[in-house]
């Protein structure tokens, strides 16, 4: 499911991560224009998290225009701008790398050496 | 020491308040000087270990026992003097179960019900099945469990605008556990109301707290919202350490050159902020690592340090 590795032990607030979550999903094209998101009280009671923390992401994805809060209907998946689904992306690969980066430091592996771990993985891909 | 006006102004929006609340049970346990202040609307954990006074707190908010010092307003009234009006908008699931062992499971509801004007007979109903509560069963041969859930399924009933609980999950299995916190969630989805729940186990809390309180030997140590409470509590790995620290910008809750690897050391702070790496450059040191500690993590640290044995332990 959709929210399924959101965590509670992270620093990165709930809201933030199930916010993540739907970016993502739409940046992939997990989501598309009209799908529907699970209510707050569905949602909260699934993740049994505080429905304050789902209405925080909804508004702040409405906020985005990622979705659209139709009164007493729900909440909807928009029509995103390819440019916004593309930054989605460009944002995601970036935190990626950041993550790399600093699990790299802890370790002393410095970002040149991690960059060419990249390209032979990458390259390895390739060949199969 | 708060002004009056500003205690009277801050009670508005406050489901909960404590203002300077002093009671003494003999002399190994006394609660000191306790002030805090429950938001409307919010889902408040009352952390602490066994014993430091969270029950304690909440039988003096709830009218049970008059402080010895100190003031006490719950949903905008007065503590103890409002206490029937209040007791009306308040659910309460106490530490030990209050029903009665030769009723069964209808008879108990029917008779808490006719206690509450705004008791909800068609979401007693609901919860009775959700809970999968047997409404022919004598409490005497219910489990733990079952009691459980049927606390929270009569404090629930009465739509009440504040929730008390007192360690409601201590002893059950996660399925139970899991229920009370779904329904539980249920309510405060539909409803606005406030929540106070006190609980040693941590990691319950962390998914939807939006406030948190830290109780230790009788004292408040800590309140602050969750999110400050996570982001704030850093544990650092220093290379060249110095000595001693001079005024440093955030509080050091703890350092362990033990624990560190190689020439590294370890250390707790509060209230880090990124901008503040300068410091350490400033003393010849540099900040290896910022490692995040989790709700429980920062729980033992702020008991560790807020306990005074820890400058003599080291």
């Amino acid at each position: 499911m959709l929210f399924d590795d959101i965590d509670p032990r992270s620093p990165t607030p709930l809201y933030a991560q199930i916010a993540a979550r739907v970016r993502i999903a739409v940046a992939a094209g997990d989501l598309g224009p009209g799908d529907s998101l699970p209510s707050v009280r569905v949602l909260a009671r699934t993740l049994r998290v505080n429905p304050a923390t789902v209405s925080q992401a909804y508004s702040d994805l409405a906020a985005d225009g990622f979705v659209e809060k139709r009164h007493g209907q729900g909440t909807f998946i928009q029509e995103v701008p390819s440019f916004l689904r593309d930054e989605e992306r460009a944002a995601t690969a970036q935190r990626l790398v950041r993550k790399l980066l600093q699990d790299g430091a802890r370790l002393g592996i410095d970002g040149e050496e991690l960059s060419r771990a990249f390209y032979s993985e990458v390259g390895v891909e390739i060949i199969e | 020491m708060p002004s009056t006006q500003k205690w009277e102004s801050r009670s508005l929006n406050n489901a909960i308040e404590l203002n300077g609340v002093c009671w003494r049970a003999d002399k190994s346990f006394a609660l000191k000087d306790v002030s805090l202040s429950v938001p409307a609307g919010s889902i408040y954990g009352f952390l602490g270990p066994n014993g430091s006074g969270k029950t304690t707190t909440i039988r003096l908010f709830m009218g049970m026992m008059k402080p010895d010092s100190g003031e006490i307003r719950v949903l905008g009234q007065n503590v103890p003097k409002d206490m029937k009006s209040i007791l009306g908008r308040v659910g309460y699931v106490p530490e030990r179960p209050h029903v009665y062992p030769a009723l069964t499971v209808a008879e108990q509801v029917r008779y808490h019900s006719s206690f509450y004007k705004n008791w909800d007979e068609g979401w007693c109903k609901e919860l009775l099945g959700s809970l999968r509560l047997d409404p022919d069963r004598k409490i005497s041969r219910m489990s733990k469990g079952e009691t459980g859930k049927l606390l929270l399924l009569l404090a629930l009933s009465q739509r009440p605008d504040l929730l008390v609980l007192d360690e409601p999950t201590d002893g059950l299995d996660p399925i139970v556990r899991r229920d009370v916190f779904t329904a539980l969630l249920d309510y405060v989805s539909e409803v606005s109301a406030t929540v106070f729940i006190s609980s040693h186990l941590v990691h319950e809390l962390e998914r939807f707290c939006d406030w948190v309180a830290v109780m230790d030997d009788g004292k408040l140590v800590a309140e602050l919202p969750m999110q400050q409470f996570k982001n704030g509590i850093k544990r650092l790995r220093i290379a060249n350490a110095p000595e001693s620290a001079d005024e440093p910008p955030f509080t050091i809750l703890s350092r362990d050159r033990s624990n560190g690897i190689g020439s590294t050391e370890t250390w707790i702070v509060r209230g880090w902020e990124p901008p503040m790496r300068h410091y350490f450059e400033g003393v010849g040191a540099t900040v290896r690592d910022v490692m995040d500690l989790d709700l429980e993590e920062g729980f033992v640290e702020l008991l560790r340090s807020s306990r005074p044995t820890h400058e003599n332990g080291g």
